[in-house]
């Protein structure tokens, strides 16, 4: 069913999510920007609606909201271990079409590639979307391309427009709430963005072979490895376990984990000290094949959801777009180096 | 939805700690069912104190206990791990495949491995060397840096006087009764009766992994016949961390013992 | 020809080797000002000059070449450019040109307006800078940069102020990449350590700098809310004994900055030597005479510090003593390396 909500009714359907749900959303922290004088958007805990950044895309993605970077698994001695407290709440999160695309990469690899994760599980249960509509794209997006612009898998969608709360409510308790609440009827489908300043094609040919291609040299020394491009991706899901000791003798403490990033020194270091990607343009050649090659041959669909937020936060001004964009000349070049041989 | 939580350990007593060189030791520890519940090749994630959760491939496996056979490394490189007999450690698994002995019965098995590559496939020769009639000869090609760098030595024994067994040092030290060089340099000296029903298994650093299965290819034997385990970096065991990824591969689940015709196509 | 050089100088013109010709120093604080006074520079210049513009060492320009009888109309056509660099013009009509130039234009470096480095709004620190204390005749030289580069140099004016944060540290968001340690290693003053996967801040080696802040990939770092400077004192050049300034505060405020540089002001025209040369002296100078703690007394007076304010002593400079050869001018650099004594001198 199809709203318009006012504040007023808007903040009232706020409270009565909140008796059920803790809300995550984009938020604008002032000052909270890397350089000074600059603000952050990512995503936080909000406790009403103005607190909702429903303008800029946020920085960092959805993703913190069920893997946060840093996250407590459990306590231990040498013979007990107790589990870290689960969150009191099922979580509601506001977030844009590509985001919720990402949901779905996300609970592909925490819920079906082999057992399901037990962390994630706890917080994607029970999990509640809300859509933020897009009426325009953003700066390096590239939805359409990835076909992630539209989606219809969520409980409720909103566009904000002049203080007005225009709601698509598939969720049917929350549409008689809206209802109680005395908002005004009127269908609605969020916005989405038809055209991006940005498209992508990804070569049908493409295969592990581009890697010989010489497209990624370039990025040994462009790429820093700081591992931003990993940290923002609302698909990326690897990480890292830590033991942080309690004790001297290292026999209690408490075991978290952290996101990683396969662009980071470390990511591939074996005890014995063999590391299998040294070359930064090697890492950007695993990286872009996992989401645009690999994850597509084991579960029949692409992982990167042309969010753009790998490009938006480069300090070098790398941009996956544009890496997309030369794997058809890569595969070329690969291919007719093999040819010559 | 009710999730377990595959994440959280449980101790397992360290019943025997066995010393092999000044950094490498094998801690037996109990596992309840080992010899029906878990198969060489597979792995196990055991906590070490003041280092934290690693993937610790199975050396051995018992009626009621596995082994894994441990370096000392970075934080713990002064620590006493004899003194370790007696107390518990937080553990996990096994995990992976593990190897198949289903696909070896029967036929002509060559097993090369150096180094810590041996504590993989330690469970496999020795099945073969205490079963000889369910293959068709075994050879074990194992290499060390040194003497002083062996590992098994009681195995490697056992080995000699049963099976086909050749051993390489890196470096003899000047001692006398040591083959010197690498384990490549042994492989075109085999001579495998049928070619076609010989299989290998081949565990060690990558580029001895590499030149390996180049000589044995070279000696005739078909790729299908090759088998490996890749060791890489696992956080967790499960197909979730992404460390062992390798193209659409994670070593974790599907590995982390490959038909050398998969691990072929799979580029870090 | 007659003309009160004192009166001229004042009024911002300069005296130049040339009889008769001078040159006109346009001030412009905190070094930013609308492209479209370039093109009123260039008129005066092209009109009244000889065709020529000065980039000057504090960021203003000079535009030489002009005959004295141009002055009103020099001053005529400057008006323009005073109000859109919003100089106080307390003491002069409109169209008479500058009322001072004895306080020397306040320059800062380009800031948080354009450097991802930068701590601050530095152009508009200065340019509040200038409305307190300008116009004025004592010579004194107030710097700003935006971080601990100090691309501005600071520590070569009477004052110096050099931009801080305090890193804000968010374990929850650290994934130990290990990027903040690294650069406060290689580009600062290696404060962070790894203590347990995290890094631990050493805060009394920590300057502030940020750099932490810009290379975490995940905002584990961010900065203050509250802006933090580093207060450098009585750097200067010059004939006697040129020095930089030294460390006065770490992690002082603008309030506080503001209220030190008033207080300056009054210790300067309290002690300043009534005979110096063009009235002018560095205050550096005169804290020799008087003595630090003196100085200090007035400086601090009324000054509000925050509570991690950490204020240095005691204050120690040293820098290049040209006086000394006066006293030991017989003794020069052998060409084998070794000072020798010429006692005939």
């Amino acid at each position: 069913m199809g709203y318009i909500a006012d504040t007023s009714q808007f903040e009232k359907l706020f409270s009565y999510w909140k008796e059920e749900y803790e809300i995550w959303a984009p938020r604008r922290f002032q000052g909270g920007g890397r350089f000074s004088d600059t603000d952050a958007v990512r995503y936080a805990r909000v406790d009403s609606p103005s607190e909702i950044e429903f303008e800029e895309k946020s920085a960092y993605s959805w993703k913190e909201t069920v893997f946060p970077p840093s996250e407590t698994l459990f306590y231990f001695s040498q013979n007990h271990v107790e589990e870290a407290e689960a969150p009191a709440k099922k979580r509601l999160v506001f977030l844009r079409s590509c985001d919720l695309a990402a949901v779905r990469r996300m609970d592909q690899i925490y819920l079906k590639n082999g057992d399901p994760d037990y962390y994630y599980a706890r917080k994607r249960d029970g999990l509640a979307f809300v859509l933020i509509g897009c009426p325009h794209t953003c700066e390096n997006g590239f939805c359409v391309s990835m076909g992630t612009n539209a989606s219809d898998n969520y409980d409720m969608s909103v566009d904000v427009t002049d203080g007005a709360y225009y709601i698509d409510c598939p969720q049917e308790d929350w549409s008689r709430k809206l209802e109680e609440l005395g908002a005004a009827p009127a269908e609605h489908k969020p916005s989405r963005v038809t055209e991006n300043k940005v498209s992508v094609r990804i070569p049908d040919n493409l295969t592990y072979e581009v890697g010989k291609s010489t497209m990624w040299n370039q990025y040994d020394k462009r790429c820093i490895n700081c591992g931003r491009c990993n940290f923002v991706c609302p698909t990326c899901t690897c990480f890292t376990m830590q033991d942080m000791y309690y004790d001297a003798d290292g026999k209690v403490g408490e075991r978290r984990r952290v996101q990683a990033s396969c662009m980071v020194d470390g990511y591939t270091d074996v005890a014995g000290g063999a590391s299998y990607r040294k070359k930064n343009g090697q890492r950007m050649r695993f990286k872009t094949l996992h989401k645009v090659l690999d994850f597509r041959e084991r579960f029949g669909y692409q992982m990167c959801v042309g969010c753009g937020r790998c490009d938006d936060i480069c300090p070098e001004y790398i941009s996956f777009s544009h890496i997309i964009n030369h794997l058809e000349e890569g595969m070329k070049e690969a291919q007719a180096d093999d040819n010559s041989k | 939805m009710t999730t377990a939580n595959k994440y959280v350990p449980f101790p397992s007593r360290i019943e025997k700690v066995i010393r092999h060189t000044q950094i490498e030791y094998t801690f037996r520890m109990h596992f309840d069912q080992a010899e029906e519940k878990v198969k060489p090749g597979q792995f196990f994630e055991i906590s070490m104190p003041k280092y934290g959760e690693a993937p610790i491939s199975v050396s051995g496996i018992g009626k009621d206990s596995i082994d894994f056979t441990i370096r000392r490394v970075g934080v713990v490189t002064n620590e006493i791990f004899e003194h370790y007999e007696g107390q518990s450690l937080l553990i996990r698994g096994p995990y992976g495949n593990g190897f198949d002995f289903n696909d070896y019965n029967g036929s002509e098995l060559i097993v090369v491995a150096g180094g810590t590559g041996v504590s993989p496939v330690r469970g496999v020769i020795d099945y073969y060397a205490h079963h000889p009639e369910k293959v068709d000869g075994i050879t074990a090609i194992v290499g060390f840096k040194s003497p002083d760098d062996m590992l098994f030595r009681d195995d490697l024994a056992y080995w000699k006087e049963h099976i086909d067994f050749r051993m390489t040092v890196d470096s003899a030290k000047g001692r006398e009764g040591y083959r010197e060089g690498f384990v490549t340099a042994v492989v075109p000296e085999l001579t495998p009766k049928d070619l076609a029903n010989t299989k290998a298994i081949v565990v060690g650093p990558p580029p001895m992994m590499r030149f390996t299965i180049a000589g044995l290819i070279k000696l005739g034997i078909p790729e299908e016949n090759i088998w490996l385990s890749q060791e890489r970096k696992m956080c967790c065991g499960l197909g979730k961390c992404g460390h062992c990824k390798i193209g659409n591969t994670y070593v974790c689940l599907d590995g982390p013992v490959f038909p050398y015709l998969k691990s072929k196509t799979m580029v870090d | 020809m007659d003309m009160n050089t004192k009166e001229l100088k004042k009024n911002a013109f300069r005296v130049t080797k040339v009889r008769g010709v001078t040159s006109s120093r346009v001030r412009v604080p905190g070094g930013l000002l609308k492209a479209e006074y370039l093109g009123k520079i260039q008129k005066i210049a092209e009109t009244y000059g000889n065709g020529t513009v000065n980039l000057t060492a504090r960021q203003g320009f000079e535009i030489p070449g002009i005959p004295f009888e141009k002055i009103p109309e020099v001053n005529q056509a400057l008006q323009e450019i005073i109000d859109g660099t919003g100089v106080n013009q307390t003491g002069k009509e409109r169209g008479e040109g500058y009322p001072a130039s004895g306080t020397r234009n306040v320059s800062a470096c380009v800031g948080n307006r354009v450097c991802p480095y930068a701590c601050y709004d530095t152009t508009a620190l200065a340019q509040k800078i200038e409305k307190v204390i300008f116009p004025n005749d004592l010579h004194v030289k107030v710097v700003l940069t935006g971080c601990p580069n100090d691309c501005q140099k600071v520590r070569m004016g009477d004052i110096g102020i050099m931009g801080m944060t305090e890193p804000q540290f968010d374990p929850d968001r650290c994934v130990s990449c290990g990027a903040c340690i690294k650069a406060c290693r290689s580009k600062s003053v290696d404060a962070l350590t790894s203590v347990r996967f995290r890094p631990e801040r050493d805060s009394y080696k920590c300057i502030g700098c940020g750099e932490c802040i810009n290379a975490c990939p995940d905002l584990a770092w961010t900065r203050s809310q509250k802006k933090y400077f580093r207060v450098t004192l009585l750097g200067r050049t010059g004939k006697k004994n040129p020095r930089m300034g030294v460390d006065f505060i770490k992690w002082a405020d603008e309030d506080s900055i503001i209220q030190i540089i008033k207080n300056t002001y009054e210790y300067t025209r309290h002690y300043i030597n009534p005979d110096s040369p063009g009235g002018k002296e560095h205050i550096g100078y005169i804290v020799d005479r008087t003595g630090t703690e003196e100085f200090l007394r007035w400086a601090l007076k009324d000054v509000h510090l925050p509570d991690i304010a950490e204020v240095y002593t005691p204050l120690n400079w040293n820098g290049v003593e040209y006086a000394h050869n006066k006293y030991f001018g017989n003794q020069r650099y052998h060409e084998n390396g070794t000072i020798v004594t010429d006692f005939s001198k």
